[in-house]
């Protein structure tokens, strides 16, 4: 089994509110959070990306996660909102700081590049708004292919009833176009009172059309095989890997990454990572 | 398979009970913003109930559930739900977000078709 990870905790700079998110995330039983920063880039302004920051900064004790006695592994995410596709830098050094790189696109030519082209692990589905576009079939099997997955969260449903509308309308299509394969369930909550558990989520997950099974594997098997994905992203060619000298993280990690001598985005013809590496959860 | 006659050694039976529980049984807990906030044993089946109503709808509102317990200091209640309408309960409690327009949350601490379960909870163990 694999252990539930929550992979969108918006940041904020409040660090009594960040550090209260962790330890509520912890006590609800999410052994691994990816803190989020969104950016936007436009043309116009030369904005700079976002750095993270370090996570002694963010909090000062990591808690420990409720039912498995060690402490809560807490990452960082980039979520790039693209509304022109020359806007992603595939090579900036920048997003190699973060531990996962996430794009919002906002058209269907977008949708379509991030299927098919951009070097990201997560593409996250608007759900504050009504979709502009359909999901197709082809990008989507594409982006499976490629060991991508597609975000949903939830945090907008129980803010608003409207937003729950769209929430549960676009978790409904996109389950449909994908037939319920890589579907990420995540929070992006912004309060302690805005996160949900993980069996929660896992029940919720059945209004979206999701079964039991793919429900549970989005909020466990599928975030762990997306981390691994990130590391082979960061990789040259899922082979040469340079390594972060802090803690125990590594070590879990780099077996994977010797294995897949294949493309740097999970090596075509092989098993899919979620499923490869299901031998190794069980630390 | 015939437990009764006398000369035969004890034969068991095993017994599968199909669709057994007729009832689920949850321990849910409120959390609230704002910690001093006092909410009666009506006020939470009433909030309850207006969960159901606006993601369910009248549908969803109909299927029947009870607070069988409710710790008003510890805001803690029992709820007894039948099978069907487990989903439909659980999912309303999930996105309720709100309580008199403080920030609130449901906790679901155990789900169990039994009652005598929610006894118990090996994850508020302290071992010494």
């Amino acid at each position: 089994m694999s252990v539930f990870m929550d992979l969108n905790l918006t940041f904020s700079a409040d660090r009594s509110n960040m550090q209260q998110i962790i330890d509520t995330a912890a006590y609800l039983g999410f052994s691994t959070v990816a803190v989020n920063y969104t950016f936007e880039p436009s043309i116009k302004k030369k904005e700079t990306v976002p750095s993270p920051k370090p996570v002694e900064d963010l909090i000062d004790q990591l808690p420990i996660v409720q039912g498995r006695s060690r402490p809560i592994r807490v990452l960082n995410r980039l979520t790039l909102v693209l509304s022109e596709l020359s806007h992603f830098r595939p090579n900036l050094t920048e997003y190699a700081n973060f531990d996962l790189l996430a794009v919002q696109p906002t058209t269907e030519k977008l949708f379509h590049a991030a299927c098919t082209q951009l070097e990201v692990d997560v593409i996250s589905v608007a759900m504050t708004e009504k979709l502009p576009f359909f999901f197709k079939r082809a990008p989507v099997n594409v982006a499976l292919e490629r060991g991508l997955a597609f975000e949903v969260s939830y945090t907008a449903a129980i803010r608003d009833a409207t937003m729950r509308r769209y929430t549960i309308a676009n978790a409904v299509s996109l389950v449909q176009a994908c037939k319920g394969k890589n579907v990420l369930v995540s929070s992006a909550a912004m309060k302690p009172q805005e996160l949900r558990g993980p069996y929660d989520i896992i029940n919720l997950c059945s209004l979206m059309g999701l079964s039991d099974e793919e429900a549970k594997r989005s909020v466990s098997s599928i975030c762990r095989s997306l981390l691994l994905h990130a590391e082979t992203r960061k990789a040259a060619s899922g082979v040469i890997s340079t390594k972060k000298s802090c803690g125990e993280k590594p070590q879990q990690q780099e077996a994977p990454i010797s294995r897949n001598t294949g493309e740097g985005d999970s090596g075509e013809g092989c098993a899919p990572a979620a499923k490869r590496l299901k031998s190794q959860l069980t630390d | 398979m015939n437990p009764e006659s006398k000369d035969e050694p004890v034969v068991y039976q095993s017994v599968v009970l199909k669709n057994a529980a007729p009832y689920q049984y949850m321990k849910v807990c409120l959390v609230l913003e704002d910690k001093s906030t006092k909410v009666s044993a009506v006020d939470l089946k009433q909030f309850i109930i207006t969960g159901l109503k606006s993601l369910h709808g009248e549908v969803g509102a109909a299927s029947h559930f009870d607070v069988l317990k409710y710790d008003e200091d510890t805001l803690t209640a029992f709820l007894r739900v039948s099978t069907i309408g487990l989903v439909k309960l659980w999912s309303s409690l999930t996105l309720l977000g709100f309580y008199n327009k403080q920030s609130c949350a449901f906790r679901v601490l155990q789900v169990s078709p039994f009652l005598l379960s929610l006894t118990g909870n090996s994850r508020e163990l302290e071992l010494d």
